[in-house]
C-alpha cells in the first residue's frame, strides 16, 4: 500500500512539524518545536501489537507521547494504555534506591526493608548466590525473565545464565503467554512464529477470534479490523469464545462454547471440510504430511506433592489415571456405556508424535459430528441446541468456502490451556487443509500478549529449553555454534533443559531453588496456585531478588529489591506478534540509582571469577552424550587455551568481550541521546549495540535474519519484519513470493527444519519402520478433543475464567499508577451471570468469596457491563493485587509447553 | 483550592518517597497494603452515573491524550456497527458551544492508513470504537501520586 504524507496532512490530523520531519533531514535533526519538545520515535510499552509512538521530552523529562503516523502497525493511534506511556514513568513510589530487608545491620529474611547501596546489595546477592550454588549447583539458582526485557536484557540473561552460571534456569513470565504457540509452530513447520503479518487483516475476507478477545486486549488491531469491516460489507467477523465480551460487539457471529470443547469444535470443521471435499488437494499433496501423538498426557499437575492442600489432591490425582466420560469415550471410538480407566502413561513423553495416513487421520475425525459436537460445546444454557448448531455450520461454511480468505486469531483462550499445543496445532491443521496458510489475506494467526514476547522470549530464546533462533539446550549440535558465537570452551554449555516458569515456583516451595533473580516481571501475582509460592518465598531458606520500577506484590514476598529504568530511560528494543523488530534510542535520565537491567547483569557479572563456575559442577539428572552422568566437566583449562585469563571474571568472558568493546560509544546512531548503562558502568562501548549486534550472528543464514543495528534508527524504518534479507523484510513466510528463503517455483516451502523426521504410525503409536524426511512440509495433526483437569462439580459449581482488561496492563504496576486508567478501572470485578448472582442472594456490588480447592479471595459483583458470562461461568481479571485471583486458580499445564491454563478450574462463590 | 490541595498531596508524596528511609514493611509497599497472606476485603466503587452536560469535564492530562468522558455511559453502550450513540450525539461541527456536546475533533475524520489527504465524511473507522481511547471513570481516588508534568 503506498501512502503520501505531507506536512499539511499530519497538521491537519493533530500531528506537529517535528513528527513529519522535513524532506532530506533526519527526523532527529530537526528543530525542536515551540514549546521546546523534543520528539523521538519509540514503541508502546504494552502489548503484542507493538504500535509506533513519538515521545516527547524537555528538560530530562518525558512530557508527551502519541501514535506514531508513519508506523503502519497504528498509524498515528493508540489505545487507552498507550497514551500513558509517559505517565507510568512518574508514578509517585517509584523505586530509586536498592532496598534489602535488614535487622540490626544486617540481612535477615525476617527483617524489614532497608536502602542500601548497589555495592551492598551485590554484595549480599553475590554471598546468597554462593550459598545456593555451593549447596545445590547451577541448579539451585534461576532467573525469572519476560517478555518485556528488551531484546538486549534477554540476551544478556541467556548468556549470563546459560553460559556463565551453566544453568539452564532461565524461564520468562512468556510461559505463561505463549509457550503453547511456540511448541504449536515448532512441531507443525520445524520453525517458530507466525507466517502472515498485520496486513492480512485488510487483506482477509474474515476475521475469526479464537479465544481473543481483541477488542479489549489488542485494541489498535481491532481498529483495524472495525476499520475495514465498516468499509467492505462482505468482510466477516466471527468470535468464538465461551462469553459474550467487547469483542462480540463488532462480530456478525458469535460462538459461545462451553470450556475447553474449542478442540471438539475444530475436529468438526476438519470433518467437515473434508466430507464436503473442500480440502486443497494440491496444497496438501505438495506441503502437507499428516500426524499424530499420545493421548493419555496428563495435565502438567504436581504428581507427589508432599506439600499439597487436602482438598487439591483430587485434581492432582488426575495427573496419574482419568477415567474416561462417556463423551470422551465417544471421541475415542469406544463404547460410552462401559469403564475406561486410562493410566496417563504419555505425560512425560507428551511431544511424541509420528506421521499418520490421511484415512487414519479421517477416522480420527469421525466421531466429530455436528450432532455430537453442538450438545458437547454448547456454552450457554439459554441458547437453543438448534440455533448454536446454525452457527456451527455457518462457521464450517465459511471455512470450508474456496472462494473466500480467512485469517484465525487466537491468544490467551488457546496458549492457556492444558490441551494448549493441540488446539493451536488444530488451527494449523484447518487452515493447511483448505489451502489458507502461508498466503496473503489467509493464515491461522497467534497473537502474542507481551511487547516482546516473540522478539525477545522466543528469538532470543529466554526459556528453560532454548539458544537463540529457535536453537535448545538439548541439542549438541546447537550447542556448538552457540559455543562458537559465545567464545566458550566445548561443554561449558548444560544440555539439561532447566525448570519452566511454573516449576521453578514448585522447586522453590521443595528446597531446590533457592536463589532467584526475578526481572521485568512479577510472578508472585502472575502464577496460578499461587499461595503455595508465598509460602515457599516468605518461610523457606531462600533467597528472591526482585528488579522492578514499582513495588509489586513480588517485592513484597522479595528479600532483596533493585531499582530498574524504565522504557524510555535506556536503549532497547522490542519484537511484536508480526515478527516487526523495532529499536529506540534512550530519551531520558533513569530517577535516582534506578539502573537499567543489562548494567544491573554487567555489573554483577563482575562477581563471578570463572574458576567459581566453569570447574566440574554437578547438575542432577545430567545425561547426555559426551557428559559423564549428572556432571558437567571443568572447562576452565580450555577456557584458558581459548584466551581467557585464569583470573578473569564472567563480565570480561561474556560482556566486555574484545568484540564488543570495539563498538564504541558515543556513537554517530544515538544522535546526541544519552546512555545511562554507559555512564553507570564507566565504560566507553555500547552494551546494548554491542549485544544486539552480537546476537544478530544467531539468525544470520537461518531465516531468522535481523538487519543491522544501525538500519533500525533511519528514518523511513518503522521496525522490520524478519528475516530481513538485503535489507528488505518479509511479509509472508514460507511463500516463494515473499520470503527469499522459501525455494524459488515451490510456491509454498515449509522449510523449517526442527522435527523433521519422523516414523509412520497409527492413532494408537508409532509402528516399526525408519523414520521419514519430511523437508518443505508442514503436519496436519490429528488432536482428540479431551476433558480438562478440573470441571466444575457439586461443591465447585462453576467454572472461573481470568484475563485482562484493556485498561491495564498484566498485574497492573504500571497503569494503576496512572490516575485516569486508574479511576476507569479501579478494581479487578467478578463477572456473573445475573441468575447465578441471585441465586447466590448476590446484587450488583456486593462482596462476595470465590473459593476453589486451593484459596479463596474476595471480589465485588457485577453482572453485565463490558463481559456478559453465561450461567455457570464467572470471570475476574488478575490485575489487582487486592483481588489476588492467582491464590484460586489452578496450576495446570499443558504437557508439551509448559503453558499454565490461566482460564478454567471450579470454584464455588458466596456472600461474604 | 482544590490546586493547592494538590500541589500539598503531591509534596507529601514526595517527601515520602523521597526522605531516606525508616525501615519499610513490606506490608506498607506496593498498591494494596497489607501482607500478602491476608485477603483484603475490595472497597466499593461507583461508576461515573452522570447524564452528558452535568459535570464538568475533568482536566486533560495534555493535548496528546484522550480526554476522559466527564458522563455515565452504561446507557450509550455497547457500540455496534449498527449503533454508535457516542457519535449521534458528538458528531456536530465545531467550536464547542456552551451547553452542546463536545464536538469530535477534526482529526477523527481523516483516514490516517489510506487517504490522510482528505476528510471523511463520518468518523474514520479506526476511531469508531471510542472506549478503545477514551476511558470512562468512577469515583475511585488514586492509589499514588503520579508526577507526570506535561
Amino acid at each position: 500500500m503506498s501512502l503520501t504524507l505531507n506536512r499539511r496532512t499530519f497538521l491537519k490530523a493533530g500531528f506537529t512539524t517535528a513528527a513529519i520531519g522535513a524532506g532530506g533531514l533526519p527526523l532527529e535533526a530537526l528543530p525542536a518545536e515551540a514549546k521546546g519538545w523534543n520528539w523521538e520515535r519509540s514503541v508502546c510499552r504494552f502489548c503484542g501489537t507493538g504500535c509506533g509512538i513519538r515521545v516527547a521530552s524537555k528538560e530530562g523529562r518525558v512530557v508527551a507521547v502519541k501514535g506514531d503516523i508513519a508506523n503502519p502497525v497504528n498509524r498515528g493511534l493508540l489505545c487507552a494504555k498507550g497514551y500513558a506511556c509517559a505517565q507510568i514513568l512518574y508514578g509517585g513510589d517509584r523505586l530509586k534506591k536498592p532496598l534489602l530487608r535488614k535487622k540490626d545491620g544486617k540481612f535477615d529474611k525476617q527483617g524489614d526493608f532497608v536502602e542500601v547501596s548497589w555495592k551492598e546489595a551485590f554484595d549480599v546477592m553475590k554471598e546468597q548466590w554462593s550459598k545456593a550454588h555451593k549447596a545445590l549447583g547451577p541448579t539451585g539458582v534461576a532467573v525469572m525473565g519476560s517478555g518485556q526485557y528488551t531484546i538486549m536484557e534477554g540476551y544478556a540473561a541467556a548468556k549470563l545464565v546459560k553460559a556463565g552460571w551453566r544453568s539452564n534456569n532461565l524461564d520468562p513470565n512468556a510461559r505463561h503467554c505463549m509457550a503453547s504457540a511456540v511448541t504449536a509452530f515448532m512441531q507443525t513447520f520445524g520453525i517458530d512464529e507466525p507466517a502472515g503479518c498485520f496486513d492480512d487483516i485488510e487483506l482477509t475476507d474474515t476475521v475469526v477470534a479464537w479465544g481473543a478477545n481483541m477488542a479489549e486486549m489488542h485494541p489498535m488491531l481491532w481498529a483495524r479490523i472495525i476499520d475495514e469491516r465498516l468499509r467492505r460489507p462482505g468482510y466477516r467477523i466471527i468470535n468464538l469464545t465461551t462469553y459474550a465480551n467487547a469483542t462480540s460487539e463488532g462480530a456478525d457471529l458469535e460462538i459461545v462454547f462451553k470450556p475447553n470443547t474449542d478442540l471438539a469444535i475444530w475436529n468438526y470443521l476438519a470433518r467437515e471440510v473434508v466430507k464436503r471435499g473442500a480440502v486443497d488437494k494440491d496444497y496438501v499433496a505438495k506441503h502437507c504430511v499428516f500426524a499424530a501423538g499420545p493421548a493419555d498426557i496428563g495435565f502438567g499437575l504436581r504428581e507427589d506433592s508432599l506439600k499439597a492442600y487436602a482438598a487439591e489432591k483430587d485434581t492432582q490425582a488426575r495427573q496419574k489415571t482419568v477415567v474416561l466420560t462417556r463423551e470422551e469415550a465417544i471421541a475415542r471410538g469406544l463404547d460410552p456405556e462401559a469403564r475406561h480407566e486410562r493410566a496417563q502413561t504419555a505425560s512425560g513423553s507428551a511431544q511424541k508424535h509420528w506421521l499418520i495416513s490421511f484415512e487414519d487421520f479421517q477416522k480420527g475425525l469421525e466421531p466429530y459430528t455436528l450432532d455430537f459436537v453442538a450438545a458437547l460445546a454448547k456454552g450457554d444454557a439459554d441458547e437453543p441446541l438448534e440455533a448454536f448448531k446454525a452457527k456451527l455450520v455457518q462457521l464450517a461454511d465459511e471455512y470450508a468456502n474456496p472462494g473466500r480468505k480467512q485469517v484465525s486469531y487466537w491468544t490467551m483462550g488457546f496458549n492457556q490451556h492444558t490441551r494448549g499445543t493441540w488446539v493451536n496445532e488444530q488451527a494449523y491443521m484447518l487452515h493447511l487443509l483448505t489451502g489458507k496458510q502461508a498466503r496473503p489475506g489467509a493464515g491461522a494467526f497467534s497473537l502474542t500478549g507481551q511487547p516482546s514476547a516473540c522478539g525477545t522470549a522466543r528469538e532470543v530464546g529466554t526459556f528453560a529449553h532454548r539458544l537463540p533462533a529457535d536453537m535448545s539446550v538439548d541439542d549438541a549440535g546447537h550447542r556448538k555454534v552457540a559455543e562458537e558465537i559465545w567464545s566458550l570452551p566445548h561443554n561449558t554449555l548444560n544440555p539439561k533443559v532447566g525448570s519452566h516458569i511454573t516449576q521453578m515456583m514448585r522447586d522453590l516451595e521443595d528446597g531446590k531453588v533457592r536463589w532467584l533473580w526475578i526481572q521485568v516481571t512479577n510472578p508472585f501475582q502472575s502464577t496460578a496456585n499461587a499461595n503455595h509460592w508465598i509460602e515457599a518465598a516468605r518461610k523457606l531458606d531462600n533467597f528472591i531478588v526482585v528488579s522492578d520500577v514499582y513495588p509489586t506484590l513480588s517485592s513484597k514476598v522479595a528479600d532483596l529489591i533493585l531499582p530498574s529504568a524504565m522504557i524510555y530511560e535506556k536503549w532497547g528494543g522490542y519484537g511484536n506478534a508480526e515478527r516487526r523488530t523495532q529499536l529506540w534510542r534512550q530519551v531520558v535520565l533513569p530517577p535516582g540509582e534506578a539502573r537499567s537491567d543489562v548494567w544491573q547483569m554487567m555489573e554483577f557479572s563482575k562477581r563471578f571469577t570463572l574458576a567459581e563456575v566453569w570447574g566440574e559442577q554437578a547438575v542432577p539428572g545430567l545425561e547426555a552424550e559426551g557428559y559423564e552422568k549428572g556432571r558437567l566437566p571443568n572447562v576452565l583449562a580450555a577456557a584458558e587455551a581459548m584466551g581467557h585469563k585464569p583470573g578473569a571474571t564472567l563480565y570480561e568472558a561474556l560482556f566486555a568481550t574484545p568484540a564488543a568493546k570495539k563498538v564504541a560509544w558515543p556513537d554517530p546512531v544515538a544522535f546526541g541521546k544519552p546512555n545511562s548503562t554507559v555512564v553507570h558502568a564507566g565504560i566507553d562501548w555500547f552494551p546494548e549495540k554491542a549485544l544486539f549486534e552480537e546476537y544478530r550472528r544467531f539468525g544470520l543464514g537461518h531465516g531468522h535474519d535481523l538487519a543491522p543495528f544501525d538500519l533500525y534508527f533511519k528514518r523511513d524504518v518503522a521496525g522490520l519484519r524478519w528475516p530481513v534479507v538485503d535489507g528488505k523484510e518479509t511479509l509472508w513466510r514460507f511463500n516463494d513470493q515473499h520470503d527469499p528463503y522459501a525455494k524459488k517455483g515451490a510456491g509454498i516451502d515449509f522449510y523449517g527444519k526442527a522435527m523433521k523426521k519422523l516414523p509412520m504410525g497409527d492413532l494408537d503409536g508409532v509402528k516399526p519402520g525408519d523414520p521419514v524426511a519430511l523437508p518443505g512440509k508442514a503436519k496436519i495433526f490429528f488432536r482428540p478433543w479431551q476433558e480438562p483437569p478440573e470441571s466444575p462439580n457439586g461443591t465447585y459449581d462453576l467454572w472461573l475464567c481470568t484475563g485482562r482488561v484493556l485498561e491495564h496492563w498484566h498485574s497492573g504496576s504500571m497503569t494503576r499508577r496512572v490516575p485516569q486508567l486508574h479511576a476507569a478501572v479501579p478494581e479487578a470485578l467478578l463477572y456473573m451471570h445475573a441468575k447465578d448472582a441471585e441465586q447466590r442472594g448476590l446484587k450488583v456490588g456486593d462482596l462476595a468469596w470465590i473459593e476453589s480447592r486451593r484459596g479463596k479471595i474476595q471480589a465485588r459483583v457485577t453482572v453485565g457491563g463490558r463481559n456478559r458470562v453465561p450461567r455457570g461461568l464467572v470471570y475476574v481479571p488478575w490485575f489487582d493485587e487486592g483481588v489476588f485471583i492467582n491464590k484460586v486458580t489452578l496450576d495446570a499445564t499443558c504437557p508439551i509447553s509448559k503453558e499454565t491454563d490461566f482460564k478454567k478450574c471450579a470454584v464455588r462463590i458466596a456472600k461474604a | 483550592m482544590r490546586r493547592a490541595i494538590l500541589l500539598l498531596s503531591c509534596a507529601t508524596a514526595l517527601l515520602v518517597a523521597d526522605s531516606p528511609a525508616k525501615p519499610l514493611r513490606d506490608r506498607d509497599l506496593g498498591l494494596s497494603k497489607g501482607s500478602v497472606f491476608e485477603v483484603p476485603a475490595p472497597p466499593k466503587y461507583t461508576d461515573e452515573g452522570s447524564a452528558p452536560g452535568d459535570k464538568k469535564a475533568p482536566k486533560r492530562v495534555n493535548r496528546e491524550t484522550p480526554p476522559v468522558i466527564p458522563h455515565g455511559i452504561a446507557d450509550s453502550l455497547p457500540i455496534t456497527r449498527s449503533s454508535n450513540l457516542c457519535v449521534d450525539c458528538h458528531d456536530v461541527p465545531g467550536p464547542k458551544k456552551k451547553g452542546e456536546p463536545t464536538p469530535i475533533p477534526a482529526s477523527h475524520y481523516v483516514d490516517l492508513r489510506r487517504d490522510p489527504e482528505h476528510r471523511t465524511k463520518q468518523v474514520a473507522g479506526s476511531r469508531v470504537v471510542c472506549t478503545l481511547c477514551h476511558v470512562a471513570r468512577t469515583d475511585a481516588p488514586a492509589l499514588v501520586a503520579n508526577r507526570f508534568r506535561p
